[in-house]
Order: C-alpha cells, then sequence, then structure tokens
C-alpha cells in the first residue's frame, strides 16, 4: 500500500515529461467568453481574454465566490497557455499555499504540474539595487530587441510595463558582429577590470565599440552584460565556453571558476544522458548569492561609491577656496575623470558628491527626471566655474542624510543608522522615490524601538503615518491597543488624538475580507483610529456576539480621552499667554 | 531621558517650518502656479527643478494633495482657455499649424509638469483614485481646445476640406495632417472616431457616390473600374500616410460601397463594355481589375460568377443547337474545345483561379453539352477523328494534352453510357481496318477512362485490344502450322478472332465467299478448333477488307483495297463480264441493303467505279446490270474503294443506337437497385430513384420513368415486395 501510494505522489514521474513549446499552443480554446471574468476565461481557455483581463489590472490571485483563484481552474481544465500566462503574471503556485496546493492535486495531467513545478522553482526576485539595474539595461533599445527575440524564458511582470519609464540613455554601444548591446560605462567598469581600464584608455571617448574578434559570441557577451546589471546570469548551456572565455579576458575570475566548474558538471552530464531524448535547449542560470560577496553588485558598486566619495572629500577643500585655485581645479579634474568616472554632482550645503547619473536615475525616478530635464530647468548652472560635470544643488537635507541614501542607491545596503537620522531618512526616502528605502530604514529602526517611552511611541506612530511606513505604524498601533491605559494617562498621546481624522465608525470595514496573498501592497492606508480600535477590540474585547459593545465602550473613552485633551491644549494657550 | 528630549525638539523643528506658517500651503502653491505659467512661457530656464518638486513634494506630504491637484486642474484650464483663444484667433490656412505647434508645446509643458509634480502623481493620485497628470493634461486640452465650440467644428471642416482637395489633386501638407491626426488618436481613439472619423466617412461617402454617378454617365466599364482603382489606391496611400491605421478598412469599405456595390449590375451589364463584351474580347486586364475590385463588396463575385455562367451556357447554347454545326461533329467539339481554353484562360490569367468560377464554367459546360443528345457520340467521333489522322506526326505530350481536353468534354456528359457505345464503335472499326495511328494514344485514353469510370467501363475495350494481339498469334500459329505452303496463287488469310460481347457486332449476315477464300477459311477454322476446343467460330463478313490485285486493260495493275462484300462481289468477275444485280445477289447472298452500297461504291463514285452499271445512274435498281469497266485508270497504284458508308450514324442507326443503349442501361439500374435495397432492406419509392440516380451519374442519368418500370420488374420476379400497408414503400426479399 505505502508504496502504491509514494508511486503517486513522488516526483521522479514528471522527470519523463518535457514541456516543448508546441504543448502551449496546442490546446484549442474549447470557447471565447468575451465578457467573462478571469475565472470563466481561464476555465474555458481563452487565452486572449485572460491576456486582455491580466493588462487590465485584474489581481490574478483573486477568489471567487467558491474561493477558486484562476489558476486553479486552468489547472484543472489543464489549460497549459493560461497556466502559464497567469503563472507568469505572478499567481501563486506554491505548495504550501492553500490556492497552491490545490492547483497542484487539482491539475489535469502531468504536464500541468510540471509547469507549476517550474514555476513553483522559479528563481526569488531580485533585490531592489539589481532589479531596477536590470530594467535599465533591459530597457535601453537594442537590448529589448535581443531579449523579445530570444528569450523564451518567462519575464518578469516589471518588463511590460516598465519598458518606458524606466529607460535611461546609454553612454556606450558594443557591435558583436553587427549586432548592438548598448550599455553604460560605470556599470561594466565596477564589474570589470578589463572595461575599467579599456574605458579609461583606448575607448575613452568613444561611443560606438566594435568587437569583431572571430570567437566573440553575441549571446555570451549580451548574458554577461546582464549579469554585470542584474548579478544574475542566464545562458545557454551551448553558450558557456564562449562566456568563459570572454571572462577570462575581462578578468571576472570569480565567475570564470563558477562556470568553469559547472562546465565540467555539464560534460558529465552529457556523457550519462542520450542527448538525443533532450533536445531542448538548457540554459543555465546562475544568482548572484553563489559568488563572494566581493564579487557581487553591491560590493563593486560600493567601491565605485568609495572612490567617488574620496574625490567629493577632495573637491570640498577645494570648493572652500574656490577663486583662487581655478587651475588647480582642472588638472585635479583630469585625473579624477580617469578614476571614478563620475558623470554627475550633487551638491548639498557646502558638499559636493560626485556620483553616476545612471545608478541615480535607475534607482530613483526624481532623479530622472531631474537629469532628463536638465536643460529646461534652471540646472547645473550654479555649479563651480571651470567644472565641467552639472551639479544638482538639494536643499533641506543633511550631508549626512544624503550620504546615507547614496550608499544606499549604490549598495542597496544601509549601516548603522543612528534613530536620530530615521526621520529625515524617511522624508528622503518619500521624497526621491526611494520606496525601498523607507522599508531599510524601518527595519534598522524597529528593534530600538522596544525600548522607547509611549510618547516617543506616538511621535513614531504619527510619522509612520505621515509617510507611510506601514511596519512601524502596525508595531507602534499593536503596542498602544495592548498598553491602551498606560497610552491613555500619557498626554501626547491624548495631544495626538486631536491631531488625527476622528474614526469614521463604519463597522462595515471591519468585517475584514480575507486579503487575497500576494495582492500587493495595499497603498491605501485606512483610517489610523479605525485601525487602533480592530486592534484593541483583538487584545481586549469580549466574545464575538458583544464585539458591537466593545466597541461603542471604546469610542466613548476615545471621546473622553479627546475632550481631555482639549481641555490641556487650551490651557497650554493660557499657560502660554 | 536626555535623548528623547532631543529627539522631540528635531520633530518640532521638522514641522515648523511647514504647519507654523498657516498660509503656507497658499503660498506653496501660489510658486507652483507661477511655475507652471513660466513652463506654459517658455520660461522655464529660470525656474529651479529641484525647489518645485521639493515644495510638490511638501504639499502633498502634509496632506494638501487635494489642493494642490484642484490648483493644477484651475490653472491648467485657464492656460488651455487662453490657448484656445488663440488657437481661434488664427486666420485661415494657419489655423492648423497654430493648433499643431501649440499641441506640442502643450505636450513639452505638460511632461515638465508631470516631472515637477512626480510625487503626487506617484502616491496621491493612486491612492485617491484621481486621472494621472499626462492623462489630465490630454483631457483637459480635449474638452478645452478640441471640444471648444469654436475650434471643434473649424478643425473639422479644416481637415475634411483638406482630404477633399487632396481628391481633387492637390497637394497637402501631409506632415502637419499626420501630427493632427495623431493628436487626436493621442487624445483617446473614441476622440479621433467621433470628432473626425465619423464625419470624415460620411462626407466620404458622399463624395463618391457622387463621383461615382458622374464616372458612370460618362466611362465606359473598363475606365470606370480604371478609375475606381485608382480612388481606392490614394484612400489606401491616405490613410498609411496621415490617418490611423484601424480608419483602413472602414473608408475602404466606403469606397467600395460607393464605386463598385452600389453600381455592380450596371457595370456588369453596361452595353458594349461590360462583362460579356469583356469576355467576347478576351480583356484579361479589365477582367482582372474587376475580379480584384468586385472581390471586395459581398455578392461581387457572384455576380460576375453568375453574369460569366449565363454567358456560356448561352454561347454554348447557341453552338451545340447550330444545325450548321451539326454536320461536322469534328468542328463541333474542336469549337467546344476552343471555347472551354478560352475561358479557362480567362479564369486562370483575370480571375486568380478562382474555383468559384471554375465551377461556375464547369456546369456551364455540362449544362449545355447534354443539351444535344449526339454530343456523346460527336466526342467519339472527334477521338476517332484524332486517332485515324488528326495526330500524325505530332508528340507525344501534344497527344497527351488533346486527349486531356477529349476527356474534360467526358466529364461533362450525363449519359456516359453512350459515348462508351459509340467509342466502342468506333474503335472496333480502327481495330480492325488497322487505322490506328498510335496505339500508345488509344492505350493512353483507355488508362484515361478507366481512372475516370473505373475498371468495368474499359473491361471490354481493353478486351478487343487483348483479342487483337491473340489474333496476331494465332494467325503466325497458323501460318506456322501450315509451313510454308501459301504460294503466290492462293489468297492470303488474316483472321482476328473477335470475343463474343467484347465486340460491337452487328446481325451476323452471313454472305457465301469465294471458293478460294473458303478454302483457306476452312483450314484456318480446323487450325483453331484444333488448337481451342470447346468454341464456336463465326465469320463476320461484313467487318473484313480485302486487297485485291487486278489487270485492267492496257496491262495496268492496280491492287484495289476494299471492303469483304466488295471482294465477293469483284471475285465474280473473275469469270464473267456482265452481270445482273440479280445474279450477283444470288451468288453472294449478300443482304440486299449492304450489296446496294457496296454496288454503288464500286459502280458509281468517279475515279474509283472499277465496274460499270447500266444504266448510269446513281442510284443502284433491282435490274441494273454491271460490267467490269476496263478503261478503269487511276494514277496510283493502290486504290482504296471506300464503302458508301455515312460517317455520322444515319437516323435508323441512331435509333437502334439509342435502343441498344436503353436495353443496356435495363440490368445496369436492377443492379443498382438490388444493390441499395440489399443494404437498406426497406426503402420508400423516391428515395430508392435518388439513390438510383446518384450511383449511376457516373455513367448516364436514368429516367425516374425507367426506374419505376425495373422495380416493377423486378417485383414480378420477386426480388421486392410493395409494403403491405404503405404501398410507396418497397421491401427486399431473399
Amino acid at each position: 500500500m505505502l508504496s502504491n501510494k509514494k508511486s503517486w505522489t513522488v516526483d521522479s514521474e514528471l522527470d519523463g515529461i518535457d514541456l516543448t513549446p508546441e504543448d502551449f499552443n496546442c490546446s484549442v480554446p474549447l470557447k471565447k467568453v468575451p465578457t467573462g471574468d478571469i475565472f470563466s476565461a481561464s476555465r474555458a481557455g481563452d487565452v486572449e481574454r485572460v491576456e486582455y483581463l491580466i493588462e487590465t489590472g485584474v489581481n490574478v490571485n483573486e477568489r471567487d465566490k467558491w474561493d477558486s483563484v484562476a489558476l486553479y481552474y486552468a489547472c484543472l481544465a489543464g489549460h497549459l497557455d493560461v497556466a502559464r500566462m497567469l503563472l507568469e503574471n505572478g499567481a501563486i503556485c506554491s505548495e504550501h499555499t492553500f490556492d497552491g496546493d490545490r492547483c497542484h492535486y487539482s491539475a489535469l495531467n502531468l504536464k500541468v504540474r510540471k509547469l507549476l513545478k517550474a514555476f513553483e522553482a522559479r528563481p526569488p526576485p531580485l533585490l531592489p539595487l539589481q532589479s531596477s539595474l536590470r530594467d535599465t539595461f533591459l530597457s535601453c533599445r537594442a537590448n529589448q530587441l535581443h531579449l523579445e527575440q530570444h528569450l523564451v524564458q518567462p519575464l518578469g511582470p516589471s518588463q511590460s510595463d516598465g519598458s518606458n519609464h524606466s529607460y535611461f540613455p546609454p553612454d556606450v554601444v558594443f557591435f558583436v558582429h553587427g549586432r548592438p548591446i548598448e550599455a553604460h560605462r560605470i556599470i561594466l567598469s565596477a564589474r570589470s577590470p578589463f572595461f575599467k581600464k579599456n574605458f579609461e584608455t583606448i575607448w575613452r571617448d568613444r561611443r560606438e565599440v566594435r568587437l569583431a574578434r572571430e570567437k566573440l559570441s553575441y549571446p555570451a557577451l549580451y548574458s554577461l552584460f546582464h549579469f554585470f546589471y542584474s548579478d544574475r546570469l542566464e545562458i545557454a548551456v551551448d553558450d558557456m565556453e564562449d562566456l568563459v572565455r570572454i571572462c577570462k579576458v575581462c578578468k571576472c575570475e570569480e565567475l570564470q571558476r563558477v562556470l568553469e566548474k559547472e562546465l565540467v558538471h555539464q560534460r558529465y552530464a552529457d556523457y550519462k544522458a542520450l542527448r538525443d531524448i533532450d533536445n531542448s535547449q538548457k540554459r543555465f542560470i546562475l544568482q548572484g548569492q553563489s559568488l563572494p560577496e566581493n564579487d557581487r553588485l553591491p560590493a563593486a558598486l560600493h567601491q565605485i561609491l568609495q572612490t567617488s566619495l574620496a574625490k567629493s572629500n577632495l573637491k570640498q577643500d577645494v570648493g572652500s577656496g574656490v577663486d583662487a585655485l581655478i587651475s588647480g581645479i582642472e588638472t585635479i579634474q583630469l585625473i579624477e575623470y580617469e578614476t571614478d568616472l563620475a558623470d554627475v554632482c550633487i551638491r548639498v550645503g557646502e558638499r559636493i558628491f560626485r556620483c553616476h547619473q545612471v545608478i541615480l536615475a535607475s534607482r530613483s525616478e526624481y532623479f530622472k527626471a531631474r537629469l532628463s530635464r536638465m536643460t529646461n530647468f534652471l540646472e547645473g548652472k550654479d555649479g563651480l566655474p571651470g567644472n565641467t560635470l552639472p551639479v544638482l544643488q538639494e536643499h533641506d537635507l543633511s550631508t549626512e542624510a544624503l550620504e546615507k541614501m547614496i550608499e544606499y542607491m549604490y549598495t542597496d545596503c544601509l549601516k548603522d543608522i543612528d534613530p536620530d537620522q530615521a526621520e529625515e531618512m524617511f522624508d528622503a526616502a518619500s521624497r526621491y522615490l526611494l520606496f525601498p528605502l523607507k522599508r531599510a530604514v524601518a527595519d534598522v529602526l524597529l528593534p530600538q524601538l522596544e525600548m522607547v517611552s509611549p510618547a516617543e511611541l506616538c511621535h513614531w506612530l504619527t510619522l509612520s503615518e505621515l509617510y507611510g511606513i506601514l511596519k512601524i505604524r502596525e508595531y507602534c498601533l499593536d503596542l498602544i491597543a495592548c498598553n491602551f491605559e498606560t497610552f491613555a494617562d500619557t498626554r501626547e498621546f491624548r495631544a495626538m488624538l486631536l491631531t488625527l481624522p476622528p474614526p469614521s465608525g463604519d463597522s462595515s470595514l471591519r468585517t475584514t475580507l480575507p486579503s487575497a496573498p500576494g495582492a500587493g501592497l495595499n497603498t491605501d492606508q485606512g483610517n489610523l483610529l479605525d485601525d487602533l480600535r480592530e486592534k484593541w477590540l483583538e487584545a481586549e474585547a469580549a466574545e464575538l456576539d458583544k464585539r458591537d459593545e466593545s466597541a461603542a465602550l471604546f469610542d466613548k473613552r476615545l471621546e473622553m480621552l479627546m475632550t481631555i485633551a482639549e481641555r490641556e491644549c487650551t490651557d497650554d494657550d493660557l499657560d502660554g499667554v | 531621558m536626555s535623548t528623547p528630549k532631543k529627539r522631540n525638539f528635531q520633530i518640532e523643528a521638522f514641522k515648523h517650518r511647514v504647519v507654523v506658517d498657516p498660509k503656507y500651503a497658499e503660498k506653496t502653491w501660489k510658486i507652483l502656479e507661477h511655475a507652471i505659467r513660466e513652463i506654459y512661457n517658455h520660461n522655464a530656464s529660470g525656474l529651479s527643478f529641484e525647489e518645485l518638486y521639493r515644495n510638490a513634494y511638501n504639499m502633498v506630504l502634509h496632506k494638501f494633495g487635494d489642493k494642490l491637484y484642484t490648483g493644477l486642474v484651475t490653472t491648467m484650464t485657464m492656460h488651455l482657455k487662453e490657448i484656445s483663444k488663440t488657437i481661434e484667433a488664427a486666420q485661415g490656412g494657419l489655423f492648423l499649424e497654430e493648433l499643431n505647434r501649440k499641441w506640442e508645446d502643450h505636450n513639452k509643458a505638460l511632461q515638465m509638469i508631470r516631472d515637477i509634480l512626480m510625487y503626487m502623481d506617484r502616491t496621491f493620485i493612486p491612492s485617491t483614485h484621481k486621472t494621472p497628470v499626462h492623462d489630465l493634461g490630454l483631457h483637459l486640452w480635449r474638452d478645452n481646445i478640441i471640444h471648444s465650440k469654436k475650434i471643434q467644428t473649424r478643425l473639422l471642416n479644416t481637415l475634411l476640406e483638406l482630404v477633399q482637395r487632396e481628391r481633387t489633386g492637390e497637394v497637402i501638407n501631409r506632415g502637419l495632417m499626420r501630427n493632427i491626426t495623431k493628436m487626436l488618436m493621442d487624445l483617446g481613439s473614441s476622440v479621433y472616431q467621433e470628432d473626425f472619423e465619423k464625419l470624415f466617412l460620411e462626407v466620404s461617402a458622399n463624395f463618391y457616390s457622387v463621383e461615382s454617378q458622374q464616372f458612370i454617365e460618362s466611362c465606359d466599364c473598363g475606365d470606370y473600374l480604371k478609375k475606381a482603382e485608382r480612388r481606392l489606391n490614394e484612400e489606401v496611400d491616405r490613410v498609411s500616410h496621415y490617418l490611423d491605421a484601424k480608419s483602413l478598412t472602414k473608408i475602404t469599405n466606403v469606397v467600395e460601397k460607393e464605386m463598385i456595390a452600389n453600381h455592380m449590375l450596371r457595370l456588369v451589364h453596361m452595353e458594349n463594355s461590360g462583362l460579356v463584351k469583356m469576355l467576347v474580347d478576351d480583356k484579361y486586364e479589365d477582367l482582372g481589375r474587376m475580379y480584384t475590385l468586385f472581390r471586395r463588396v459581398p455578392d461581387g463575385l457572384s455576380t460576375i460568377r453568375d453574369v460569366m455562367t449565363s454567358h456560356i451556357r448561352e454561347t454554348g447554347k447557341q453552338l451545340v443547337t447550330d444545325p450548321e454545326r451539326l454536320k461536322d461533329p469534328v468542328d463541333f467539339v474542336q469549337r467546344l474545345l476552343d471555347e472551354k481554353d478560352k475561358h479557362d484562360k480567362i479564369i486562370s490569367s483575370a480571375f486568380n483561379n478562382d474555383k468559384t468560377f471554375q465551377n461556375g464554367l464547369n456546369s456551364a459546360f455540362e449544362f449545355f453539352i447534354n443539351l444535344n443528345p449526339r454530343s456523346p457520340e460527336f466526342i467519339s467521333l472527334f477521338v476517332d477523328d484524332k486517332l485515324r489522322k488528326g495526330l500524325k506526326g505530332v508528340s507525344e505530350e501534344d497527344v497527351e494534352v488533346v486527349l486531356d481536353k477529349v476527356m474534360m468534354l467526358f466529364r461533362y456528359l450525363q449519359e456516359k453510357d453512350v459515348f462508351e457505345k459509340y467509342y466502342k464503335q468506333h474503335l472496333a472499326k480502327r481495330l480492325l481496318s488497322g487505322k490506328t495511328v498510335s496505339d500508345d494514344a488509344e492505350r493512353s485514353l483507355i488508362v484515361k477512362l478507366k481512372t475516370e469510370c473505373g475498371y468495368q467501363f474499359t473491361s471490354k475495350l481493353e478486351g478487343m485490344f487483348t483479342d487483337m494481339k491473340t489474333s496476331h498469334d494465332t494467325m503466325q500459329g497458323f501460318y506456322a502450322s501450315q509451313g510454308g505452303e501459301t504460294t503466290a496463287d492462293t489468297p492470303t488469310l488474316a483472321v482476328q478472332v473477335l470475343t463474343t460481347g467484347s465486340w460491337p457486332t452487328q446481325s451476323s449476315s452471313t454472305c457465301n465467299l469465294p471458293a478460294e477464300i473458303m478454302g483457306v477459311c476452312e483450314k484456318f477454322r480446323a487450325y483453331y478448333l484444333g488448337t481451342h476446343t470447346g468454341r464456336r467460330l463465326s465469320w463476320q463478313t461484313n467487318m473484313g477488307s480485302a486487297d485485291l490485285k487486278a489487270t485492267f486493260g492496257k496491262a495496268q495493275k492496280h491492287e484495289l483495297n476494299v471492303s469483304t462484300y466488295q471482294m465477293c462481289v469483284l471475285m465474280l468477275f473473275n469469270n464473267a463480264d456482265r452481270l445482273s444485280y440479280k445474279e450477283i445477289e444470288q451468288a453472294t447472298e449478300i443482304p440486299s441493303s449492304d450489296l446496294k452500297r457496296c454496288l454503288q461504291s464500286l459502280a458509281c463514285v468517279k475515279g474509283r467505279n472499277v465496274l460499270r452499271k447500266e444504266p448510269m445512274s446513281k442510284d443502284i435498281g433491282e435490274n441494273d446490270a454491271f460490267y467490269f469497266n476496263d478503261k478503269f485508270t487511276s494514277k496510283f497504284y493502290k486504290v482504296k474503294i471506300g464503302t458508301v458508308v455515312a460517317q455520322k450514324e444515319s437516323e435508323p442507326e441512331k435509333l437502334e443506337t439509342r435502343q441498344r443503349v436503353e436495353e443496356d442501361r435495363k440490368p445496369q439500374i436492377e443492379a443498382a437497385i438490388v444493390r441499395i435495397m440489399k443494404s437498406r432492406r426497406v426503402l420508400d419509392h423516391n428515395n430508392i430513384v435518388a439513390e438510383v440516380t446518384k450511383q449511376l451519374q457516373s455513367r448516364f442519368l436514368p429516367n425516374p420513368v425507367v426506374i419505376k418500370k425495373r422495380i416493377e420488374s423486378l417485383i414480378e420476379r420477386e426480388f421486392l415486395e410493395r409494403d403491405k400497408v404503405d404501398r410507396k414503400t418497397y421491401r427486399y426479399l431473399a
């Protein structure tokens, strides 16, 4: 019995099954459902309708009145093409989730299960730095073209909508046997000593580099560049040897080592397997994590940043005595160009930071707009005389905060944040549209909130409400709800109540719908006091049927607190007078 | 305790700059409003992006997003209203250019404004479900400029007027047109459709309706089609240059409807230049144009097809019913073939080899060929003619071509069995008289017939060929057995042993052969029956031929090629110079009609008159007397004396053939009925008739009356019975 059951569930069954491209177009739609929702369209296998619905922004993980997701229907009916489209657009299929598990056991045939497995095993999404640089790389027209033509690999959803506004003009184009790859000098220099040297010397003034070496393969170089930007290598096994050669030239030693090791494996696998059976193009995928930390993108950019900062510091010294040393600047300028490749300066107060446009633009839409608008507005004209680099002047920001922010933009990591700085960092993150930074700051801040006073917690709650930092907000609300009476005794809390919009009192909001997993960040924040009441009810309230009464009690308590606060306020004013 | 205090202080400081000043929002908005104005006035280079962005950011952060948004809407609306005034003020032709310039300005400004307000665009707008800045700009442009009363109609009229001018041959600024239509499309496809496309199509419809009316009054069909085609191409060109690609089908539909669909019948039936005229004159180019244009409209092709088919039917009918044509079967068939070739060529070169047209052509041919009951005979005669002499010295491929064409006509025949009958007769004659030009051609035709109609159809024809071959072998065997005994005196005999049934034998009317011949014949009979037991030989004297050596006066020697009957008659003159008709009849016992015909050919044909007749009349009388014509002369050594045989059948013969065909059909119909009933067991009358007709269609169209008779006959013979309740239903017995 046991062994019998095992053969049912064990995945070895799936090994023999290959998903060929034909599998995805063989399923003839049984019918068209031109007005159907995502569920009926998935059930009918109407690819066009599903595509349309996804384009209109329907939530692929939504459940219908039978608590089923669209992917479930597609798997049940065996529509591989629809299932794949849903998966590519972020449908959840992990076996550990309710929806995913249902998809797995209801799959019509083994091919569907294989597809689900394939997507389950998909590499985790890229980190913000890698993903934004990757978008920049892929949005260059030539690169996009290659991707569309040659990659069957499912693309991340960011590709479909982000192509336009993640575009930042490349500053160098490589032609390999006439086919272009567009790139940015700084990224290549950061990742490869070979490119760094060449950009400093023979390619310094060239916007186009033609490579015509016989053995140089376009796909391999493309993959390498893609790796430089994203820390993720995707390459056809057949191109791997070419890539090893390129790595050798480019002095990417660690990558070369990994690849060579993998090649040995491949050879052995080829020897074992009969090649004829599996003629699908095998691809090798390498995550940045498999390289030592020093060879990853953040480290490389960190190094670039360090040199730039060093130069910036030098600059600052010069800046103070600007009028006297014009000729001196020019000579320094020349040397600097060769070492840090900076192409823009950010100036805060008296301090100047040498930076790289492509990184700023990739990370922050604000900088992208600003850099592309330089000719339209009054920008870069208040730079130092003789300075060839454009200068972006920023106000209302401390140099420390800017430094931290730049560090984050280059390396995706944030070290030793002073809680005092956190508020300013939140402000900077919002202002420069660096939303991941908020989370990073919050993560650093959170452990330190454990021992702050109730008054301070109120302050942080106000801040998190202002900047929309859900994590902190949640934490504060929980804490307040659990120790409500302590807070009620705190003056700052009562004062805060006055600044908040009154609770909506709408009890219909309370019946929390099961929020679909993966529905994305819900940016609409609810009313703070409503949320607080919910939390409080959860922590303190009576049985379910008495809940409304408890809620009414809480509302009364709040009203009371507010009248106290008002009185205190007028007292203060009187005191002040 | 000291740290929190410090922090609190910081918070105060941070908030101060915003909240302390109650007029903060107002002030900041003034700055931004000023900036927007400057951007519209092309003065942005004096503005600091960073400062503006920061101000907008702070406004949104401190919950003044609503104010910022409504402020933006009002300011932009105000500016657009001003712009609309300047556009309205633009004179005449400058109007579009001004509009285009302002549109470009607006777009540029809009992008800059969007970038300044980016924070609002990213956070405030999605969470409050408002229209994003860029879309807002487009909507406002639409509402304030494009839909402003003074501009809307003027823009539309200007655009339409430009199109109209281009249609009348003027050159217009297409780039400008493209920019403007692009603007309409950018504003949303509904704007383009509502504000331009709809009326554009209406105006175009009017234009083309008027123009087509003019053209059709003044041009003939060919010219009209040329003009229509040019107009159509112009519109396609227009769409590709400055309209939305989605308009392509719409505008071409309009042109098609107005220029073609509405005048289709009139064009096709136009006198002296319509479709019929084109067909007659083989105007491939015009026909091709008509085809491509008509294909675009519903029912267009069927209109052409119907007219073409009825035209072919009409001409074909004239051809097959013309009594003049019936005189010469070969010419008749040749004309049919020519007609077919002509239309095939038209279909292939002008009608794109359209299947439906080919079908129409075929059905038309089928229709008129079967109008003439003699078509099967004529086609067979045509083949006969070709195989006797027509194909001499023609290459094999050409032979195939001719045969294929014949087969094509054959396919149109409904009464294929009649053709078979005639073909058999003609083939027999060819084989027996050795007149076939090419054995290969004969066989190839039979193979074709076989693939067309099946094994059954040709088995007898093939039997005839086998007979010819075995006869040849038999004769060799015969002479070998005689051991070279034949001398110059004894006549040489060539016998073809024909299997009964395979050959179209007529009622065998024997005659008395001359004694010399009789001797040889008996020897052969003895030989043949000796080698093949259980057979019966009978002589078909009416189908044989003979070569005679004759010496005339002045020792002129000739070889006469005659039929067996003629040979019998002439042999009589070896012993007598004068013989009366009665004497001849007595001696030979040839049936009188045959004898008369044979004597006629011997005595009455000029240049072939080896006999002399008293009296010298054209017809043979019972009392005539015949003399050996000593004075016969001929330039040739060999003289062929043909029998006076009508190539075509005479009326009684025709009737006879017809009867035989009908007789042959009876068993076939019965077989079909039995086959059907065997599988169906029970079937009603109408269905039987339908099924039988279907089964036999490949050979002939059976007459329902005949089928009924056959059913009755089968009932008599107890193959079928009528249902006891429903008399119309039959039941299969046995």
